[in-house]
């Protein structure tokens, strides 16, 4: 039996759909319910549905042999996963955005403040830029560090932007592009090869059209 | 108690298995000063290790692995000893780890170290004394999954593209990451033909036939030499008849500046890490002064406790075999007695009359003793607490 951890809210839908569409059997899916575990039909799959940041952790542990989540949750909680492929959904930036003002200038005070909720991500890009900064945790709504005028900065995942314009903030620095991966842990690969195999396969067929 | 008695159990399988297969067992100290595991490419990163300061301000460290510090010894007191040294540990290594997956700051382990030989023959009898190991313990499945970091070495000589790049390419291969691969190789200025394998890479995993298609990949002397030695311990393996616990992955680079030839892991479908690793390691006597080759592996004791109690295969600690109660004139006759029986191998236990409120039939209903004998004036008077195959009935005397 494969075991495959899926992030919770709409990032699930859209995972679902993908693995429909892989000829999966997600009839579990079909009736709206609170469950947060699904059998197959065929039980040969359980589907969990778990908090985002959850899933590398499910996966890690082997509790679940697959996980569906996305980049960002995966470079913050940096487990040692088999990362085989990217599902090209949910595509966003990870970006340092501020005030227009700070666009020449928003890394050459000390101790510049970054509001964030990936302090990880934040710590390893400012160590390799050799900055030294003070990150503050959030766990939401970000951008409101600098208009409260908690942080000068914040480093924060960008889809169209629509919600930095609207708060009058611009993006200063991009650092990279994250979208929904699946990855696998790594002993499940190696000793229910021949299942995974043959799922990663049909996935990837769908997405190659 | 349980998990003290199985965890010796377990200790005591591989201390045997590890002698019979003519190794000798050391014991290194558990504080050592840090240069001994901060050598020109550690393998170990300085915040994992635990450090304390001698009074001198020099730093020590709760020993974080056993194979360095067994290099030392070599180098040093075992320098003019005949080739090849065989030598076996169990003992408790200290990081910090972070904190992903479950890992300990005190991790027991039990491993074998075979010095002075660079023939495919040790490699694979180092992976066969891990298989007979976790046979021997009891596990029902288990995978060695098996690697040679030198035909990931050769290609990467090749591109010839400086160690950041080279790194860069590493990670996403050890991940299996194909985006990552594809958008680095893709910045990159090698020839067409080395990118293609690079990036097939991550798919070289699977059975003996998978060795056949890398064979194919590329002619680099580096890479032919890996795939050959490789097949070489495979058909060795193959021999003592383990070929079907083993499985190979040429992506498999963790480590790879400590590694330089053969690696491996042990997994099974219990458990979602390794169970035991190991590999070769030529290059890591000749840091302490002495320059041999040198291969081994370590199991993880604690890991192999959650996989036996996965599969149910722990065991119940065993019961004492016999309760001895006495009256206080018959004190010498008992003693006798409870020497006797103990010298004769059965494990005795004496009843202590105190302020509690049962006596020693009860008590040793309770504790599953099956055989009581009380001592008076009288003489010896036998009472066998339950029946056998009535152990858990505590209302039974006969």
């Amino acid at each position: 039996m494969i075991t495959i951890a899926l992030a919770k809210g709409r990032l699930a839908d859209e995972a679902i759909s993908l693995l429909r569409k892989s000829g999966i059997d997600c009839a579990a899916f079909d009736k709206p319910s609170r469950k947060l575990i699904f059998l197959s039909p065929s039980d040969d799959m359980c589907f969990i549905l778990v908090k985002p940041s959850d899933v590398p952790t499910y996966v890690d542990h082997g509790i679940a042999d697959i996980g569906i989540v996305g980049k960002d949750t995966l470079l913050e909680e940096g487990h040692s996963l088999y990362e085989l492929l990217d599902l090209r959904y949910a595509k966003c930036k990870i970006v340092i955005a501020g005030f227009p003002d700070k666009k020449n200038s928003w890394i050459t005070h000390a101790h510049t403040r970054v509001a964030t909720k990936y302090p990880n991500i934040a710590r390893s890009y400012f160590a390799r830029l050799g900055e030294m900064v003070d990150i503050i945790k959030l766990n939401g709504s970000v951008e409101l560090g600098p208009l409260t005028g908690l942080s000068d900065i914040i480093l924060d995942i960008m889809e169209s932007g629509k919600t930095l314009a609207e708060n009058g903030l611009v993006v200063l620095e991009e650092i990279c592009d994250v979208s929904a991966r699946l990855v696998v842990n790594r002993v499940s690969l190696k000793t229910k090869s021949t299942a995974i195999k043959e799922l990663i396969e049909s996935i990837a067929k769908v997405l190659g059209d | 108690m349980d998990e003290c008695y199985n965890k010796k159990l377990i200790q005591d399988k591989l201390r045997k298995l590890f002698f019979l297969s003519g190794y000798e067992e050391i014991e290194t100290p558990l504080l050592e000063y840090i240069d001994v595991f901060t050598g020109v490419k550690a393998s170990i990163e300085q915040e994992q290790m635990m450090k304390l300061f001698d009074s001198d301000g020099r730093i020590l460290v709760l020993r974080p692995d056993i194979t360095m510090p067994i290099a030392r010894i070599a180098a040093t007191k075992l320098k003019t000893s005949i080739l090849p040294i065989r030598i076996s540990y169990v003992g408790n290594v200290y990081r910090n780890q972070k904190t992903q997956s479950a890992k300990q700051s005190e991790i027991a382990q039990a491993g074998i170290e075979l010095l002075g030989l660079s023939e495919p023959e040790a490699d694979a009898e180092i992976i066969a004394i891990a298989v007979q190991g976790l046979i021997n313990l009891g596990l029902k499945e288990f995978q060695i999954d098996i690697g040679q970091v030198e035909f990931f070495k050769g290609l990467i000589a090749q591109a010839d593209m400086g160690e950041e790049w080279e790194e860069e390419i590493r990670t996403f291969i050890d991940q299996k990451n194909m985006l990552g691969l594809e958008l680095v190789l893709k910045e990159s200025k090698i020839s067409d033909h080395l990118k293609n394998t690079i990036y097939d890479f991550p798919k070289l995993y699977g059975n003996g036939e998978m060795l056949k298609d890398a064979a194919k990949m590329s002619s680099n002397p580096k890479c032919e030499n890996a795939i050959e030695n490789i097949r070489e311990v495979y058909s060795i393996l193959k021999d003592f008849g383990f070929e079907r616990y083993l499985t190979f992955d040429l992506g498999m680079v963790q480590s790879f500046n400590f590694y330089t030839g053969i690696v491996f892991r042990g997994i099974t479908s219990e458990l979602g890490y390794p169970i035991c690793g190991g590999g070769r390691y030529d290059r890591l006597v000749n840091e302490f002064g002495y320059d041999i080759p040198a291969t081994g592996f370590a199991i993880g004791i604690k890991r192999i406790l959650m996989v036996l109690e996965r599969q149910r295969g722990l065991c119940d600690i065993p019961a004492v075999d016999v309760l001895v109660a006495y009256e206080k004139n018959s004190r010498q006759e008992a003693y006798s007695l409870i020497s006797e029986l103990r010298n004769d191998g059965y494990r005795t236990e004496v009843f202590i009359p105190s302020k509690q409120n049962y006596d020693y039939i009860s008590y040793a209903q309770c504790k599953k003793i099956s055989k009581t004998i009380f001592v008076d004036s009288k003489g010896f008077h036998d009472t066998l607490t339950f029946r056998r195959g009535e152990a858990h009935d505590n209302n039974s005397i006969s």
